[in-house]
């Protein structure tokens, strides 16, 4: 009996402690966000009038533009890969179609290293003068988000029972509409998953967006990336613009948590 | 043509587009001495970018500098997340709240994480270093020897949750039976955590591990973050060395066979690990 409150005892402060380190950044790092270069330099400052320069600062910077760039480079990426995704995971998913050479493409496609594709990326972005501009980061970004979202939706395509299609045949839908009409409702969660997921995939890539369009163009990872010059008065702005880049995507992902095994696991296991 | 045909054909073509088509292309720049910086055609020059790269100490390092990254980091996450796992498997109270909250870090961006934590573990205006002085401690992270293994507590913090959340959902789909026949038995917990549950969660395990390691090996936002390769080149990894080598030196021809070697290492741990499962399924 005392061995197992010792384990509760045990198991409550492991969590308690595993939920300090990881609130403690993020609160830290939202302090900072209100707090003037003066109080900055001293951490355990806890009390202080609370100031919005550095909000005021980013937000009259370009990072809500960089944000904007971000937000259109995910929404097409995402928009793309749902669409052309989910046609195509559910031709896989009930008709083997492409074999198994597709269906494994779509998986290795997630392990390649960024680095072997990027450099093909921007010679051809320089080829035809668009290095800078979000067309190449959108593509690039497809290189990833398209392989996810479709392994997503196989699996669950997988999981609709295969009686719904051949009763709305039979009610004289053609294929087409019965995969639009009847099929694709029944999978709606799971795309909206698939879809969030893919959007926080692009969101938070750095790699591409810094090689492709470092500049002008620059998506908010990079615009981000740029505050590691580090002078004392830039850390309130960089956190701020931190908390900008964190909390959309950490909140949307509070919906998808519990679809996320399914997905990876291509719906071979549930939550 | 066929229905099924016709709606895979629009993804097969992206997908050629997107990554067959460049992947074709990276592996010619391999064999070329392309250089971003020069005019006119590149020469072809066959194996001799990848003779070089086999021969080149600093990638060699690279690639040390990373596997040593992974196997700190991914082991921390396994041990840490395998018993954040098991708590909240028994966890009541709060439980989606506690759920959501702890798996939060795997969604947060990247490079966002490594300056969080370069202010945080900085010398001078840093939380941590400030609080450890306070007990006596003068820690700083970032120094020689130590900031490769900062690094991979950086990485610990941020995926730790994918391992808690792909171990949750294997906990959740092991059989009920054989831990209830241990425990009437009357093994102790410890002997059930090691000889029944662990063994049934063989399979996950495998999977979270290797997803892990593949994701592990990719790390390059921490370093551009924090580190830049630095103290000396202690933290420079392989992504962040084939990056250095494509875009500072503009070397694109040498950058591109180096990625593709990493993409060879990559399929060789991919296909070692397969070859386990199989053995392990037929055992």
């Amino acid at each position: 009996m005392r061995g197992l409150i010792a384990l509760a005892v045990c198991r409550v402060a492991l969590l308690w402690a595993a939920g300090i380190t990881v609130l403690f950044p993020v609160v830290w790092i939202a302090l900072a966000s209100v707090k003037t270069p003066e109080q900055l330099s001293d951490p355990f400052l806890l009390t202080f009038t609370p100031t919005l320069d550095s909000w005021r600062n980013v937000l009259t910077s370009g990072i809500l533009a960089a944000a904007g760039r971000s937000a259109i480079v995910a929404i097409v990426t995402v928009g793309i890969s749902v669409v052309v995704g989910s046609m195509g995971a559910y031709a896989i998913a009930r008709y083997r179609a492409g074999g198994t050479a597709t269906r494994f493409g779509m998986l290795a496609a997630q392990v390649l290293p960024p680095a072997v594709l990027v450099f093909p990326f921007l010679t051809m972005a320089y080829a035809l003068r668009l290095n800078d501009t979000l067309i190449p980061v959108i593509f690039a970004h497809l290189s990833f988000v398209l392989p996810v979202v479709t392994w997503f939706l196989i699996g669950f395509f997988e999981a609709v029972p295969r009686s719904l299609e051949e009763q709305a045949q039979v009610d004289g839908f053609t294929r087409f509409a019965a995969f639009r009409l009847v099929v694709l409702p029944q999978v709606l969660p799971g795309i909206g998953a698939a879809a969030i997921f893919g959007f926080t995939l692009s969101w938070n890539d750095l790699f591409y967006g810094l090689i492709l369009a470092p500049g002008k163009a620059a998506i908010l990872p990079v615009a981000i990336a740029g505050f590691n010059t580090f002078r004392g008065v830039q850390i309130g702005s960089m956190s701020a613009a931190i908390l900008i880049a964190v909390v959309p995507v950490v909140i949307a992902s509070f919906f998808i948590q519990r679809r996320l095994v399914q997905g990876i696991s291509g719906g071979a296991v549930k939550f | 043509m066929k229905f099924q045909h016709g709606m895979v054909a629009p993804l097969v073509a992206l997908f050629v587009g997107v990554v067959g088509f460049p992947l074709a292309y990276a592996f010619y720049l391999s064999i070329t001495d392309y250089r971003l910086t020069s005019h006119g055609t590149p020469k072809l020059v066959g194996a001799r970018n990848y003779v070089a790269t086999f021969g080149d100490a600093e990638f060699w390092h690279a690639f040390g500098t990373t596997a040593l990254y992974v196997c700190v980091a991914v082991g921390l996450e396994l041990v840490v997340g395998l018993a954040i796992a098991l708590a909240l498997q028994k966890q009541r109270w709060a439980r989606d709240l506690t759920r959501s909250m702890l798996l939060a870090p795997m969604f947060i961006t990247p490079i966002a994480v490594g300056l969080i934590f370069r202010f945080l573990l900085n010398d001078q205006l840093g939380a941590i270093p400030q609080m450890l002085r306070v007990i006596g401690v003068d820690y700083d992270f970032f120094g020689p020897g130590r900031a490769l293994f900062t690094l991979a507590l950086i990485d610990v913090w941020q995926w730790t949750p994918f391992m808690v959340l792909l171990l949750l959902a294997g906990l959740q789909s092991i059989p009920r039976e054989p831990l209830e026949a241990a425990r009437v038995d009357g093994a102790s917990g410890w002997y059930v955590l090691r000889r029944v549950t662990l063994p049934l969660l063989a399979p996950v395990l495998v999977v979270a591990i290797l997803l892990r390691c593949l994701d592990a090996m990719k790390v390059f936002e921490y370093v551009f973050a924090t580190t830049r390769g630095g103290p000396g080149t202690e933290t420079e990894t392989l992504q962040y060395f084939v990056y250095q080598t494509g875009i500072q030196f503009f070397r694109l021809g040498s950058a591109s066979s180096m990625a593709f070697v990493v993409l060879l290492l990559v399929l060789t741990m991919i296909v070692i690990a397969f070859r386990r499962m199989e053995k392990a399924k037929t055992s």
